[in-house]
């Protein structure tokens, strides 16, 4: 009932001004890694940013099937195996399984951005660990609280980041909230919270 | 532009911010990847504006792609709001994004586009600095082939470039670069930040606000992320030096508005070809203009 009251609620994610709301919190959020950004769209969050990025110049890959038949066709975007897609949207909690494209020295910005969906970012994430983050967008040293994702990920990253400037960006996404870790990033696993 | 021009129909099929959504699409994508390779000269399809490229079709791009009705817009061209390059720009965006604010006071607005400077007060991180390119690579003077300049790039290797540099010392004894000082971005790529003066490079280090550059002509965005290094090209024993605005009795010379000394200086010949000098950045020589006056109020 609440869509017959508001519209704009579930379907504001496909329209230009939530869109543009919504890639301004991700340039916020790729600005300065580690930050937690509330997503505006009343949808999941790895379904407002990608409806914000995608559309049929880019290919995305989901290899642990997150995606229902019937939004594949509103995101426009490609189909196609993670070694070679633009995006990848994944399961943060599951080991990593699949080895994205990190670009080319050439072209370093054909290294993939993965979504990865975790079970909660920043205060809520009781049962995680700590992340140290340093690197551009960072005065000194910043921490980000990360819960739900498998440490199988971080070790994964950091060799494919390991010969800047190839690398994948991520950007972890839970239920409301979503958070970036550029390929610049340097990362050190804290404490378990 | 005509500022009586109107389109021909009430609510004609230009959607916000003029360029159509595929299109701001691809810029905030190629933005993104520009903030995570700081430096790096991202491509994408530049799109044809209503205006000719060299005219900040580059920084206009990079505008319309971030802009939403909450933003307040200042533009500003070598410094001044109301140059004919700035009034343009900025009569463009009112046109084609209604609702969206414009300022010619820095501490009003989100977001910047500048051609030539950066304001002369530090940023803020709710701001976003846009600054229009025409040349985007530093490397074309030592290479002429973009395919050879991709790789030096990824390399970083800027050994030719630092060659070119050591000439000019060799020949003059200092660095004769006066604008787009090639300089180092998080400790890799080099860039061109765009025809700002040596005064302005500093800025770009530690920056607490993010600094888009877009060169519409040449199809690039590359990005300087806040917090970043970012360092001018130099050699361990010849320091980088900005301009130097002292007289022959080495006072430093005043701005003959405002009487700021500490500003970056523009200078102009008046009625009888004698020399004078003025705050380049026109919004900070009012502020500073509308302090004294307050003061001499009060006083």
């Amino acid at each position: 009932m609440s869509n017959v009251q508001n519209p704009m609620a579930s379907h504001g994610l496909w329209l230009p001004p939530m869109q543009q709301q919504i890639f301004r919190d991700l340039l916020h959020v790729f600005s300065y890694p580690g930050r937690v950004a509330e997503c505006t769209a009343e949808s999941m969050t790895w379904l407002a940013l990608l409806a914000s990025l995608t559309d049929g110049e880019v290919s995305l890959a989901d290899p642990h099937g997150l995606i229902t038949a019937d939004i594949w066709p509103k995101l426009e975007a490609r189909p196609t195996t993670p070694d070679t897609a633009t995006f990848i949207l994944a399961d943060g909690g599951r080991a990593m399984d699949f080895q994205p494209c990190t670009g080319s020295l050439e072209s370093p910005e054909t290294g993939a951005t993965i979504l990865l969906r975790v079970a909660a970012l920043g205060e809520d994430s009781a049962g995680g660990f700590q992340l140290n983050l340093s690197g551009p967008g960072i005065q000194g040293h910043t921490e980000l609280a990360v819960s739900g994702l498998h440490p199988s990920w971080l070790i994964a990253r950091a060799g494919l980041v390991a010969a800047f400037p190839l690398g994948v960006d991520l950007l972890l996404c839970d239920e409301h909230r979503f958070a970036a870790l550029p390929r610049t990033t340097r990362i050190e696993t804290g404490e378990i919270i | 532009m005509n500022i009586h021009y109107e389109f021909p129909l009430e609510e004609v099929g230009y959607s916000f911010g003029f360029l159509d959504e595929y299109a701001k699409k691809e810029v905030r994508r190629t933005i993104l990847k520009a903030i995570c390779i700081p430096g790096y000269q991202t491509p994408y399809a530049s799109r044809e504006m209503p205006m000719g490229r060299g005219f900040g079709t580059g920084g206009l791009q990079l505008t319309l792609a971030l802009i939403g009705p909450d933003d307040t817009l200042k533009v500003i061209d070598q410094g001044s709001d109301d140059s004919v390059n700035a009034v343009n720009l900025r009569q463009f965006v009112q046109l084609t994004c209604p609702g969206v604010g414009v300022t010619e006071k820095l501490e009003e607005a989100t977001l910047i586009q500048s051609r030539h400077r950066i304001p002369e007060v530090a940023l803020t991180e709710a701001q976003v600095l846009v600054l229009q390119v025409p040349y985007p690579d530093p490397l074309v003077v030592v290479e002429s082939s973009e395919a050879r300049r991709k790789i030096m790039h990824a390399e970083a290797d800027y050994s030719r470039l630092l060659v070119k540099l050591y000439e000019d010392i060799v020949h003059f004894d200092e660095i004769t670069i006066s604008h787009r000082y090639p300089t180092r971005i998080n400790r890799h790529y080099v860039i061109d930040p765009s025809p700002i003066p040596r005064w302005d490079v500093p800025k770009l280090d530690q920056s607490p606000a993010l600094i888009l550059l877009g060169a519409g002509r040449e199809k690039k965005i590359y990005a300087v992320p806040p917090y970043s290094v970012a360092e001018p090209l130099v050699f361990d024993d010849v320091p980088f030096r900005v301009e130097d605005f002292r007289d022959e009795h080495g006072q430093r010379r005043a701005c003959a508005r405002c009487g700021a000394i500490n500003s970056f200086l523009d200078e102009y010949s008046d009625d009888n070809n004698a020399k004078i000098y003025q705050c380049s950045d026109s919004a900070y020589c009012d502020g500073q203009l509308a302090q004294h006056q307050q003061r001499e109020v009060k006083g």
